[in-house]
């Protein structure tokens, strides 16, 4: 409300409709923090097994359960509603609408994020991956999402202008599709659940949904944004944006069944996912050329969307590779397929979003970042954290495979082979710890002095935008 | 269709849709439906109902997480080495789940698959198996290769009789206390001894052609 | 105001405004003409790209669904054609199945028998003589005394095995073969194997009948 319309960059749009966003990217930050935790010990008991393994509450099963929803369910969801809100709400030019609903929701979401993560501690999980949230807490998650995505498709439907842009058409497609995913899979999977081998099909399905329909648009979303906004450049290759978009949408979800090579399943399943994992490809190279300015531009967020971008890219090519018999024999079951899910969700969603929130948190707040030393350290950790844990990961991934096709070798020595590398995992979860717990506390110092002293707004330290030149590509 | 609000929601809804009926629609039609195989010769179907107490192994199986590390699903004698390993002799099936009220096929092997534990060479009892889950360590070996479980046992005084089912070997350190498996311990351990999938199906065998159904025992 | 662009760790500076970011991408997207009145053509090296992606995906496809059959498991093989083949069974191991479950009650493991009480079945003139007897003597069983290598054995009936009217058993006659074949194999026997089709002709040229007698049986030969 301090800042003025003559510093057209920080308009009511944001000041006004802040609270909303803030909850959630603070939601989301904190999760990412437990999140860590989590994946640490669980990582650390990949070498040492007998490490808290006593504590029923941290056998590695529940463990890398509540990591892994932690930072899907916690982190990536939050930050990811947070920055399609705030993106939507930009694009639509007017104050979020329904912003109670937007933060009730965000408070029952995380709620029930809260109860499902006790649930899975003390027993409740249902063993689905990435649906290991007890089935008391799904309903809870649906109507709360609904609840958040309101003021997201009010922003949308309610826009001023008649055009939409990329950010508009992977946020919406986020905001409408997973209420419809976590519905289809609670019904089949929890509630009346199918027979046998159904669940893990269907149960595969519903994880790579989750990645191509809901978070891979939430962090395109903030993405598409915040690349031309800082280059000021129009996208180029832009007229294939819409036929990634599709692409992405109706091609992205067949590519769930690759991890069922060789399984009890009928040899079509995985032959289907592999081809979509090819085809699937075009949206990938698109997205890659449309936000290839990221790559020449400078500044905090544009040095994360680079690194998530050729990140998601890399992800995607891996996918591709691996999903062929041959490679999948070697790599199937190991830690490869960890370290590719890794470099997808931490390499690519993550960074991504960590670049749209560090460009969009000045604009919340009306001032820059609190600390710009912390911003440093965090870009370091989490690039060097990542590629040591990606990397650290394949490695072990690849002599597990090798070691695994040879019958002679007992699990003892492939453990033994793998243990450095494992160590190097452990190191890196502990970097990409601290990079986030510095992130986590840099976001609450800056939103605090927006609380404290309220009144005194740095808007002048923001430089007035000018208009984007189409140029001829 | 990126402008008209109306068709850009149809759009979601077809690509949902279409993703949906793709996979889970179209293989439920296929497997939902999947009945046991009579085989005429063994007077029998296959695959038998597991017991009672295997079925609740097996909550206590999920509940813990073991899917994280061990896999249930064997690969075709010609696709890696699932086979030199003596985890089952022919690919695993749809139909060998359909009792299951939650397979646990699993994606990553940490620890060895599991599909036919309950006939593993050399077989356990249930008594090795307890001792395992709560040291950690194979009969016989020095180092730890499992996370030890002691959670799933009471460390209790001996009240009149030592238990049935007390682990040995800790008796003569503390005489006046035992180590009893729980009831999660003692469905879990039933669980691991009911995991079979030896019986070769129709599919199962059009996969690997060349291996005689039941090899001729001697 | 005059810091230069990305040199603040802490703030990124925009260079465009919302309105003409949208205005320009919505230009882009060359639903209308460009200021000279033509529309614009998408490159083409990316639609070439992507029919490539598809025709790859479309023939690998092809190639290993299996035909899309829920009996394929390997992406390499066809489905299978017409009914599904039940692979017959080693007469052999079937026999054996029978066996255990039935005869090795009276006729032990090693097929002795117990001395005084059942016959053995090792080195028996009844199983290694005529196809016939043998046949009609297990599937309708036997009442009375029999003699069996010089030893006169009446503790206990043979019953009927076969399927027919009052039987204990009622196996099927591939079984019933399979078991004959399995004792002439077994415990130094050497007889020839007994076929399903020789069981189905005893039982339809017989029908329907009370037990032998041994006097009965051996008149056939």
């Amino acid at each position: 409300m301090s800042s003025t319309s003559t510093h057209a960059e920080v308009t009511a749009v944001d000041t006004a409709g802040r609270w909303p966003v803030l909850l959630l990217l603070a939601s989301g930050l904190g999760w990412l923090v437990i999140s860590g935790i989590c994946a640490l010990i669980a990582s650390i008991q990949l070498h040492s097994p007998t490490f808290m393994s006593a504590c029923e509450w941290f056998t590695h099963g529940r463990v890398s359960a509540l990591a892994e929803t932690s930072f899907v369910y916690g982190w990536a969801a939050n930050a990811g509603l947070g920055i399609a809100l705030w993106v939507l709400g930009r694009l639509g030019g007017s104050t979020l609408r329904a912003q109670n609903w937007s933060m009730i929701g965000t408070l029952f979401w995380n709620l029930g994020i809260t109860l499902g993560l006790g649930g899975i501690a003390t027993g409740d999980a249902t063993s689905f991956a990435l649906l290991e949230l007890p089935r008391y807490v799904q309903p809870l998650l649906v109507v709360a999402y609904i609840a958040i995505g309101i003021s997201g498709i009010l922003a949308w439907s309610g826009r001023r202008t008649e055009g939409t842009y990329a950010s508009h058409w992977y946020a919406v497609a986020a905001l409408f599709l997973f209420p419809w995913l976590l519905i289809a899979a609670q019904t089949m999977l929890l509630w009346s659940p199918v027979r046998g081998v159904l669940q893990p099909i269907i149960d595969g399905w519903y994880v790579q949904s989750v990645f191509s329909l809901w978070l891979a648009p939430l962090a395109l979303a903030g993405a598409y944004y915040v690349v031309p906004k800082i280059t000021g450049q129009a996208l180029p290759s832009y007229e294939f944006a819409p036929l990634a978009f599709w692409t992405l949408l109706f091609v992205g979800t067949m590519t769930g069944g690759r991890h069922l090579i060789g399984g009890p399943v009928p040899a079509w399943i995985p032959t289907l996912a592999n081809a979509a994992c090819w085809m699937v490809l075009f949206h990938y190279i698109v997205v890659t050329l449309n936000l290839r300015g990221a790559l020449t531009g400078g500044g905090t967020s544009l040095a994360f969307i680079s690194f998530g971008l050729l990140a998601y890219l890399a992800g995607a090519v891996l996918d591709a590779v691996t999903s062929f018999r041959g490679v999948a024999l070697v790599t199937q079951f190991t830690y490869f397929t960890t370290a590719q899910q890794q470099l997808a969700l931490y390499g690519g969603i993550s960074m991504l979003l960590f670049g749209s929130i560090y460009f969009a948190l000045p604009r919340l707040t009306g001032r820059p970042w609190n600390s710009g030393s912390f911003v440093r350290s965090h870009k370091v950790l989490a690039m060097v954290g990542i590629f040591l844990l990606v990397g650290s990961l394949a490695v072990a991934g690849l002599i597990q495979g090798t070691e695994l096709s040879n019958a002679t070798t007992t699990f003892g020595e492939i453990a033994g082979r793998t243990r450095p590398w494992l160590l190097a995992v452990s190191v890196a979860q502990v970097l990409l710890l601290i990079g986030n717990i510095l992130m986590l506390v840099n976001f609450l110092r800056s939103v605090c002095v927006l609380c404290c002293s309220g009144a005194a707004s740095e808007a002048g330290s923001f430089r007035q935008p000018t208009t984007m030149e189409v140029h001829a590509s | 269709m990126m402008k008209n609000g109306f068709f850009f929601f149809i759009g979601l809804l077809a690509a949902f849709l279409l993703g949906w009926s793709s996979i889970p629609l179209l293989a439920h039609k296929q497997l939902g439906a999947l009945t046991p195989f009579y085989d005429d010769g063994e007077s029998s179907s296959f695959p038998t109902r597991p017991p009672g107490v295997a079925a609740r192994g097996q909550l206590v199986y999920a509940d813990l997480g073991c899917v994280a590390c061990h896999t249930q699903q064997v690969r075709r004698p010609d696709f890696g080495s699932d086979k030199a390993r003596g985890w089952g002799d022919r690919q695993s099936v749809a139909r060998d789940y359909i009792f299951q009220g939650r397979p646990q096929l699993g994606e990553s092997r940490i620890g060895p698959d599991l599909a036919n534990w309950g006939v593993r060479k050399p077989p356990l009892d249930a008594a090795a198996i307890a001792q395992f889950l709560f040291s950690g360590v194979v009969s016989g070996a020095k180092a730890v290769s499992h996370p030890p479980f002691p959670f799933l046992f009471d460390d209790r005084p001996v009240d009149g009789e030592v238990a049935a089912d007390a682990l040995v070997g800790l008796a003569e350190k503390t005489p006046r206390r035992q180590i009893v498996p729980t009831e999660r311990a003692r469905t879990l351990i039933a669980y691991l001894q009911s995991l079979n999938n030896a019986y070769e199906y129709p599919e199962a065998r059009h996969v690997a052609p060349a291996v005689a159904k039941e090899g001729a025992p001697k | 105001m005059s810091t230069p662009l990305h040199q603040d760790p802490r703030l990124d500076q925009a260079a465009s405004t919302d309105e003409s970011l949208l205005a320009a991408h919505d230009k882009l997207l060359g639903k209308q003409p460009d200021e000279k009145g033509r529309y614009k053509l998408p490159p083409l090296h990316l639609l070439f790209f992507f029919s490539g992606l598809i025709f790859f995906a479309g023939t690998y496809l092809n190639r290993y669904s299996g035909m899309f059959d829920p009996r394929v498991y390997n992406e390499n093989t066809l489905p299978p054609s017409g009914e599904t083949v039940v692979a017959k069974l080693d007469p052999l191991v079937l026999g054996k199945k029978q066996y255990d479950a039935i005869c090795i009650t009276c006729h032990q493991a090693n097929g002795l028998g117990l001395p005084g009480a059942f016959p053995p079945l090792a080195a028996s003139e009844w199983v290694s003589g005529s196809d016939d007897r043998l046949i009609r003597l297990v599937v309708y069983g036997m009442t009375g005394p029999m003699t069996v290598k010089g030893v006169l054995y009446s503790a206990a009936p043979m019953p009927t095995i076969g399927k027919v009217a009052n039987s204990q058993y009622n196996l099927s006659d591939d079984k019933v073969a399979a078991v004959l074949t399995y004792i002439r194999h077994e415990w130094g026997n050497t007889g020839a194997p007994i076929t399903t089709d020789q069981v189905a002709a005893v039982r339809s040229k017989e029908g329907d009948r009370k037990p032998y007698v041994e006097a009965e049986l051996l008149k056939l030969n």
